[in-house]
C-alpha cells in the first residue's frame, strides 16, 4: 500500500471535501479531532508516514490487497462484496424488545458476543443531547439504549482508536461501509507496527446509501421546530415513500426524502460501498418488512458468530426470498457503478506517477465489469 | 526608607527616569496621582503607590486613562496638585476630556506624563505623544536626562499654576526605563487643604464653576486658553531647560529634544575632531517654542540638524518659525526626518545620529573596532546565537487558553477567528499563541471589531466570531464594545482572559481586585457580575482545565445568535502568588515518550512550545528544564503518550 | 574611586527575559554609584521580558552623564548570562579585548525548541567566542546557583565573576549594601553566597589558564 503522511491526508482527502468524517485518524495522535461530525486538523504534523493516512478509507485504499488480507481473495466484481451467506434476520427470543431500527439483528449480535466474552468492549452510536454520539460500552445490557439509526456520520472509529489507547484488545464496532474500510484497514496494521497487532475483533457493518451532514440535519430538525433531545428515532419508509419520517416524545414527523437527501454529506458521492464490503458481516433493512433484516456473512469468523447467535435463539435466521435479493444486488451495483464513474473521471482511481495519489486502487479488468 | 522620601538635599542617588519624576512631584508638593498601567509610564505611580501612606498622598490607578485625568483634574479643581500618568496610547483615550480641560483651565498645579515608546519596544504603535500638547494648546516639557527628569516634573507643577492650565511633561522609553544620577531636592511639609469654590462668577477662574467652552462664545474661554499659552512662550524664553553647548560659530547646530540630546552629545564625541565644529541646541519645552531664543540660536550656523523621536515635531515647528525669519537670516539647510537624514520611525542611537552629522559635515568616522572582526563575530552570531522570538512565559495561562481556542475553532471548522487587543496575550498573534489572533488594534478593540463583526449575518458572513480581552482590559475599553454588541444582537464569543491584574505592566491592580493601588483592601467589581448584569451568557473556566474550555468554547460556538462571554480564570504564572510556589514537579518518562514517532511528533516541544520543556536530541526524548518550568502541569495534559507526569510540588 | 578607569567605562549584562537582567544591572549600578561614579544605565523591559533577549547598557563615568545606548563595538566588559546573547552581544558591541564573562547555561529561544532553529553546543559556542576574544571566560553559573538551591541567583554568580576580574570597584562590602536593598532580607544570604561562588569560580577558571588573562591592557 503506498502510504503517505498527514499533509497529503489534509490535500487529498479533508480539503478535497472526500472526508466522511469516520473518525479513523482521530484520537491515534493529537493532530486530528472530530467535532458535529467533521474531521479537522489541529496544528500541523510532519510526519511522512502516518497512521492517519493509513486508515483512511479515502486515501490510496488498495481493495485488492485489503480484500486478500481479509477475505483471502483480491477484490471481485461482486455487487454486494465478497460473501459467504445472505439471510433474512431478527433479534431472536434471547433477546428483549428495544427501539431497533429494523429486525434488531445489530443490537443482537453485539449482546451476544460481548455476553460471550468473545469481545471486551464494543463501540456503538448513541444520541447524547440529540446528537449522535460514538459510545464505547463493556456491558451487554448497555447495547439496547444504543438501538436505532442516527442517519448522520459519525466518528465511530475515533472510539474504536481510544478503545485501542485504552488498552482493549477484543473490540468489536458498528461501521457504515467507510468506518468498516477504515476498521479493515486497522485490522490489517498496514505500517506493521507491533504494538497495533489484531486490536480488532468482529466489525458488523451497516448497510449505507448516504449519511448526513451532522450540522445541516440539526438544522434541519431545528429549523422545523424539533427538539433535538426529544428524537427517538428516524425512518425511511421503503419507496414509494419518499419520506423522512421522524418520530419525537411529541409525535411524527415527515419530511420530503429529497430535503433530506440534499443535505448528505458531500462526501458520500465518492462512496462505492452500500453493503460495508469490508466487514465481517453486514445488516440492513429487508424492504417492505418493517421488522426484519438482511444479513451478509462475509468472514468465517462472522459465519460462526452468526450461527452461535442463531443456536442460542439471540436471532432468528430465513431464507432470503430471490427478489429481495435481487433488489439488494441492485441497489449495491447502482451505487458502486456511479460513485467509481465519478472516481474514475476525476483520476481518483489507479492514478500512476510521481506525486500522483489514488482514492482506490483495484484490478482494471474489475473496474471495467463493475462501471461497464 | 524610599528614596522618593529621603530628605537629603543635594544627595545623589542612581534613580529609575520614573523614579525621577516621582520624586519631583512628591518635591513639589503632591497630592494626588493617578494613571492607568502602561509600559514605560508605570513605575512612576508605582513607586508613588508604595510611599502613598507615608507620603499622605492618594494615588488610584483608574479604571482607564480618562477617567484618571478627570480624576486628576478634580484635585487640581479642588486646589492640590495632581499628577496622572499614562503611556502613549492613554492619551488618545484621555483626549476628549483633556481637549475640555484645556479650556477650562486648572487651578492647583497638575501635570500630564504621557511616556512615548520610539521603537515600540513595548507597544504595538510608536505614537509621539507631543502633537497633543499642540493640538490641546497647552505646554509641553521634554526633560533631556534623569536629573532633569526630576527638576522639570518639579518645575511643571508651578508653571501650571502660573499659567493655570495643565502642562504636558514627555518622557521615552529610554528616559522612563534607563537609570542615572539625580541630586535629590527638598521636600516641602505641610498639607494643602482641598476645596472646590464653584459660586464665583461664571468666569472667575478662582472661584467660578469650571466650564470648557461657553457655546458659541469661544472668544472667552478660548482666547483666555490662548493667553496662557502665549505666557508660556515667554517664561521658556528663558528657561534654563534650554541650553547651547558648542563652538560660537558651529558649522553644524543640532537641535535636539528629550534623551535624544544625550545621544546627540554622544555622536558629537564619537565624531572627534569633526565633533568640535558641531553644536548642541539642546530644547527642554517644545511647545510652545521660545521664538526668540531659537532665533538668536539658529541664526549662528548654516546647516540645521534636528534630532528626536518619533515624528519630526520640533522640526517642522521650527521650521515654520524659520519659515517667518527667512529674509532677515537668509537661507539655511535643514536636516532632519524631512531631508530623510534621519528615519521618522523607529529609535534613535548614538550611532545612527553619528552617521547623519558624518553625512552632513561629509567626513568619515574611523571604525571602532578591527573591520575583520565585526565581520567574523557577525558571521559567527548568525550561527550560534539563533533569533529569539517573544513567548508566553512558563506556565503562562494564555499558551493553555490559545491551546484551547485554537482548538476549538479548528475543530468547528468554519474558518472562525479571534479579535485580539493590547497585553501580554497580543503575542498570541503569533506561534507561541498558535498564531490565533486575527486582528489587534486597541485597548477593547477586540471586542469592538467582534461585535462589528458579529453583525454582518445579514450579507452572509457565517465564521463564527470570537474577541479576547484581558481583565484589566475588560474594565478600561471592553464594557462598552460588549454591552454594544448586546443591544444589537451580534453574535459573538467573548473570552476574558482573567490573570488577576494588569500583568504585561507588572501586577497592578485593576477594579476586579480585591485591593487598590495603595494595597488598601477595595471592594471588588465582578466581571461575571458586569457581563451577566448586561443579559449575556456567562461561563467561567480554568484554562487549565484544557478539556472544559475547549467544550465550552465548542459549545457557545455552536449557538447561532446572540452574545456570550467565557471567563478562563487563571493568575499570571509571574504573579507574587505562582511565584512563590510551583503546583507541580512535573517530569518527562523517558521510556513513555513517543518523540518524532507517528502518534506524536513531538507536540510539546514542537506545538505547545513551553519554553519549559526541550528536546534532548541525543535521546531523542522530550525533557524539562527545572530552572525554567513554573510547574503549571498543563503540558502533562496534552502529552498523547502521557510521558508527561506531575505529581504536587513539596 | 578607580583612577584611570576608561571614560566612560562601558558594561553590558545580557540575558533572556526572566534570567534577572535587570536586578542585576541595577546592583551593579548601585555598587558603582556608591563608589563614586556617575552611572547610567540603559535598558528594556516589558514585551521583550517574555523570553526576549535583554540587554542592560552600564555606562561607568568619574562625572558625566552618558546616553543609555552604548554605540556599537565599544563594549568594555560583557556579562552574559546565557551563552547566545553573549554572542549577539560580542557582534555588536565587542571587539577582540573586550572582558567577556558568559554563563555556560543555554536557555533554548522558542525556535529551537520547536526545531528549526539550531542552538549549537555550548562546547561550539566557547571555541567560537575564544576564536573572537582569546581571554573570554565560561562559568557554571546557573548550576552553582542550583547547588544553592536558587537557580535564579545564577545573576548573582555572574556579577561575583565580574567583581573577580577586578576591573571595577565591586567589593563584596558594597555589593551587600546594594543587594541588601534590591533582595528580600531572607535572601540576602543566598546573595552573598552566590556572590561568592562567582568569585570563586572566576578564580579557578583563572588558576586553570596559562597565561594570566586579567588585568588586560585596555585600549585608550
Ligand atoms: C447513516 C446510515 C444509513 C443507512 N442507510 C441504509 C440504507 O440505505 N439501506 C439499508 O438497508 N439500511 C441502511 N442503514 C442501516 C439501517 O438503518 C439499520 O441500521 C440496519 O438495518 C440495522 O438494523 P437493526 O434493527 O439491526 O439495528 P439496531 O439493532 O437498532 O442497531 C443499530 C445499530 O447501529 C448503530 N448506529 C446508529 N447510528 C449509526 C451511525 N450513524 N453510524 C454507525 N452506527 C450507527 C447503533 O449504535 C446500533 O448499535 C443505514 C444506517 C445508517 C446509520
Ligand atoms: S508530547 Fe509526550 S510523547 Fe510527545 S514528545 Fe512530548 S513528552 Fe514525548
Ligand atoms: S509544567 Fe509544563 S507547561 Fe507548565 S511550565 Fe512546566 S514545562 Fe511548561
Amino acid at each position: 500500500m503506498n502510504i503517505f503522511g498527514p499533509k497529503e491526508l489534509m490535500e487529498d482527502v479533508i480539503l478535497a471535501g472526500r472526508c466522511t468524517g469516520c473518525g479513523a485518524c482521530v484520537d491515534i495522535c493529537p493532530y486530528f479531532g472530530s467535532h458535529m461530525g467533521k474531521t479537522a486538523m489541529l496544528f500541523p504534523c510532519t510526519i511522512a508516514r502516518g497512521r492517519c493516512f493509513a486508515s483512511c478509507p479515502r486515501a490510496e485504499v488498495d481493495l485488492d490487497l485489503l480484500s486478500e488480507k481479509t477475505f483471502g481473495a483480491p477484490y471481485a466484481e461482486v455487487p454486494v462484496g465478497s460473501h459467504r451467506k445472505i439471510f433474512v434476520s431478527r433479534s431472536g427470543a434471547r433477546i428483549g424488545n428495544a427501539n431497533y431500527q429494523a429486525g434488531g439483528t445489530v443490537s443482537a449480535l453485539l449482546s451476544f458476543v460481548l455476553e460471550k466474552g468473545i469481545i471486551d468492549a464494543a463501540v456503538l452510536v448513541d444520541r447524547q443531547e440529540g446528537l449522535p454520539r460514538p459510545r464505547r460500552i463493556t456491558e451487554p445490557q448497555e447495547v439496547l439504549s444504543c438501538a436505532s439509526s442516527s442517519f448522520a456520520a459519525v466518528p465511530v472509529i475515533s472510539e474504536l482508536n481510544r478503545a485501542v489507547r485504552d488498552g482493549y484488545r477484543r473490540i468489536g464496532t458498528v461501521a457504515t461501509p467507510c468506518q468498516a474500510v477504515a476498521a479493515a484497514l486497522i485490522r490489517i496494521n498496514p505500517l506493521n507496527e507491533d504494538e497495533f497487532i489484531n486490536p480488532l475483533s468482529f466489525i458488523i457493518g451497516l448497510f449505507c446509501t448516504w449519511a448526513l451532514d451532522l450540522r445541516s440535519m440539526t438544522a434541519l430538525f431545528s429549523g422545523r421546530g424539533l427538539d433535538l433531545r426529544s428524537v427517538i428515532r428516524c425512518d425511511v419508509p421503503p419507496p414509494p415513500a419518499e419520506k423522512f419520517e421522524i418520530v419525537t416524545g411529541g409525535g411524527k414527523h415527515d419530511i420530503p426524502l429529497q430535503e433530506v437527501r440534499d443535505l448528505t454529506s458531500p462526501a458520500c458521492a465518492w462512496c462505492p460501498d452500500m453493503t460495508s464490503e469490508f466487514a465481517d458481516v453486514s445488516v440492513g433493512m429487508l424492504e417492505g418488512s418493517a421488522g426484519k433484516n438482511i444479513l451478509i456473512i462475509r468472514t468465517p469468523f462472522g459465519e460462526e458468530i452468526a450461527e452461535k447467535a442463531r443456536e442460542e435463539r439471540y436471532i432468528v435466521l430465513d431464507e432470503i426470498p430471490p427478489e429481495q435479493l435481487r433488489n439488494l444486488e441492485r441497489a449495491a451495483a447502482a451505487k458502486k457503478r456511479r460513485a467509481l464513474l465519478k472516481l474514475k473521471k476525476e483520476g481518483l482511481l489507479n492514478t500512476a506517477g510521481k506525486g500522483k495519489r489514488a482514492c482506490f486502487r483495484l484490478r482494471p479488468e474489475i473496474l471495467e465489469k463493475l462501471i461497464g | 526608607m524610599s528614596l522618593l522620601l529621603k530628605n537629603k538635599e543635594g544627595d545623589k542617588r542612581l534613580l529609575m527616569g520614573n523614579e525621577a519624576i516621582a520624586r519631583g512631584a512628591i518635591e513639589a508638593g503632591l497630592a494626588v496621582a493617578t494613571g492607568y498601567p502602561g509600559t514605560p509610564s508605570s513605575e512612576i505611580i508605582e513607586n508613588l503607590s508604595r510611599i502613598s501612606r507615608q507620603a499622605g498622598i492618594y494615588v488610584e490607578w483608574s479604571v482607564n486613562e480618562k477617567v484618571a485625568a478627570e480624576a486628576a483634574a478634580a484635585a487640581s479643581f479642588a486646589g492640590l496638585r495632581s499628577l496622572c500618568v499614562m503611556k502613549q496610547n492613554g492619551v488618545n483615550v484621555a483626549s476628549d476630556f483633556l481637549l475640555h480641560l484645556a479650556e477650562s483651565g486648572t487651578r492647583g498645579g497638575m501635570v500630564l506624563v504621557p511616556c512615548d515608546d520610539p521603537g515600540a519596544l513595548s507597544s504595538v504603535n510608536e505614537g509621539d505623544a507631543r502633537f497633543f500638547a499642540r493640538m490641546l494648546e497647552v505646554p509641553l516639557l521634554e526633560p533631556g536626562d534623569f536629573q532633569e527628569a526630576k527638576d522639570m516634573t518639579r518645575w511643571a507643577f508651578a508653571l501650571s499654576e502660573e499659567i493655570r492650565n495643565f502642562v504636558v511633561l514627555r518622557s521615552v522609553t529610554r528616559l522612563s526605563h534607563a537609570s542615572g544620577m539625580v541630586s535629590l531636592g527638598k521636600i516641602p511639609r505641610g498639607r494643602t487643604q482641598a476645596q472646590f469654590r464653584h459660586a464665583g462668577a461664571l468666569l472667575d477662574p478662582e472661584s467660578g464653576p469650571m466650564i470648557s467652552c461657553l457655546p458659541g462664545a469661544p472668544q472667552f474661554t478660548h482666547r483666555r486658553q490662548q493667553d496662557k499659552i502665549r505666557t508660556a512662550r515667554e517664561i521658556f524664553e528663558t528657561s534654563p531647560f534650554n541650553y547651547y553647548e558648542g563652538p560660537r560659530r558651529p558649522e553644524v547646530l543640532i537641535v535636539a529634544s528629550s534623551i535624544c540630546s544625550l545621544y546627540s552629545r554622544e555622536a558629537i564625541a564619537m565624531l572627534g575632531k569633526a565633533g568640535k565644529k558641531c553644536g548642541l541646541l539642546k530644547m527642554g519645552t517644545t511647545w510652545p517654542l521660545p521664538e526668540k531664543f531659537l532665533q538668536k540660536h539658529l541664526s549662528s550656523a548654516e546647516k540645521i540638524v534636528f534630532v528626536e523621536e518619533v515624528l519630526p515635531f520640533l522640526e517642522e515647528n521650527v521650521l515654520m518659525l524659520a519659515g517667518r525669519w527667512t529674509r532677515g537670516k537668509g537661507p539655511k539647510s535643514y536636516y532632519g526626518k524631512n531631508s530623510g537624514t534621519l528615519p521618522s520611525y523607529g529609535e534613535m542611537n548614538p550611532d545612527l545620529i553619528a552617521e547623519a552629522l558624518g553625512k552632513v559635515l561629509a567626513v568619515r568616522r574611523r571604525p571602532v573596532r578591527p573591520e575583520s572582526f565585526a565581520a567574523k563575530a557577525g558571521a559567527f552570531a548568525d550561527n550560534a546565537a539563533p533569533r529569539r522570538e517573544l513567548t508566553f512565559c512558563p506556565g503562562c495561562p494564555h499558551r493553555a487558553s490559545f491551546w484551547s481556542i485554537h482548538s476549538a475553532l479548528k475543530l468547528d471548522g468554519r474558518e472562525g477567528f479571534v479579535c485580539g487587543d493590547i497585553g501580554c496575550y497580543t503575542l498570541a498573534a503569533f506561534p507561541t499563541g498558535f498564531n490565533s489572533l486575527r486582528t489587534v488594534h486597541s485597548m477593547g478593540s477586540g471586542a469592538g471589531l467582534a461585535g462589528g463583526f458579529g453583525r454582518l449575518r445579514a450579507f452572509g458572513l457565517r465564521q463564527p466570531i470570537l474577541a479576547v480581552c484581558g481583565d484589566s482590559t475588560f474594565f478600561h475599553a471592553a464594557v462598552p464594545a460588549l454591552i454594544n454588541a448586546v443591544h444589537h444582537q451580534a453574535d459573538l464569543t467573548m473570552v476574558i482572559l482573567d490573570n488577576r491584574g494588569t500583568a504585561m505592566t507588572g501586577f497592578q491592580p485593576h477594579p476586579g481586585l480585591p485591593v487598590n493601588a495603595m494595597q488598601e483592601s477595595a471592594p471588588p467589581v465582578e466581571i461575571e457580575n458586569i457581563c451577566r448584569g448586561i443579559g449575556v451568557e456567562t461561563e467561567i473556566r480554568d484554562p487549565f482545565d484544557l478539556k472544559g474550555t475547549r467544550d465550552a468554547l465548542l459549545s457557545f460556538l455552536e449557538k447561532k445568535e446572540g452574545a456570550r462571554v467565557l471567563i478562563l480564570r487563571q493568575a499570571c504564572s509571574l504573579s507574587p502568588e505562582k511565584k512563590k510556589k510551583n503546583s507541580f514537579k512535573v517530569r518527562v518518562d523517558e521510556n513513555a515518550c513517543r518523540g518524532e514517532r507517528c502518534g506524536c511528533n513531538r507536540l510539546c516541544t514542537r506545538i505547545f512550545r513551553c519554553p519549559g520543556l526541550y528536546w534532548d536530541n541525543r535521546k531523542q526524548v522530550a525533557r524539562i528544564d527545572d530552572v525554567v518550568c513554573a510547574g503549571c502541569g498543563v503540558c502533562a495534559s496534552i502529552c498523547p503518550a502521557g510521558a508527561i507526569l506531575k505529581e504536587d510540588a513539596v | 574611586m578607580k583612577p584611570g578607569l576608561k571614560n566612560p567605562f562601558n558594561l553590558i549584562v545580557t540575558g533572556v527575559g526572566g534570567q534577572g537582567n535587570v536586578l542585576a544591572s541595577r546592583i551593579l549600578g548601585n555598587m558603582l554609584a556608591l563608589g563614586g561614579f556617575q552611572i547610567t544605565i540603559g535598558e528594556t523591559f516589558g514585551a521583550s521580558q517574555r523570553g526576549g533577549s535583554v540587554m542592560s547598557h552600564i555606562r561607568i563615568s568619574p562625572g558625566s552623564t552618558w546616553s543609555p545606548q552604548i554605540p556599537k563595538g565599544c563594549a568594555d566588559a560583557i556579562v552574559a548570562l546565557e551563552p547566545a546573547e553573549g554572542v549577539r552581544v560580542l557582534s555588536d558591541y565587542g571587539h577582540d579585548k573586550v572582558c567577556f564573562i558568559s554563563n555556560t547555561r543555554p536557555v533554548y529561544p522558542a525556535g529551537v525548541i520547536a526545531g528549526g532553529a539550531v542552538y549549537p553546543p555550548i562546547e561550539e559556542i566557547r571555541s567560537g567566542v575564544l576564536s573572537l576574544v582569546p581571554d573570554a571566560l565560561f562559568i557554571d553559573a546557573t548550576e552553582e546557583a542550583i547547588k544553592l538551591g536558587r537557580p535564579i541567583l545564577g545573576n548573582i554568580v555572574m556579577i561575583g565573576a565580574l567583581a573577580a576580574t577586578r576591573l571595577l570597584p565591586l567589593d563584596r562590602k558594597k555589593f551587600r549594601v546594594a543587594a541588601d536593598k534590591f533582595a528580600g532580607s531572607d535572601s540576602l544570604d543566598y546573595n552573598l553566597k552566590a556572590f561568592d561562588a562567582g568569585r570563586r569560580l572566576f578564580q579557578t577558571a583563572m588558576s586553570r589558564r596559562s597565561r594570566p588573562a586579567y588585568p588586560v591592557t585596555r585600549r585608550s
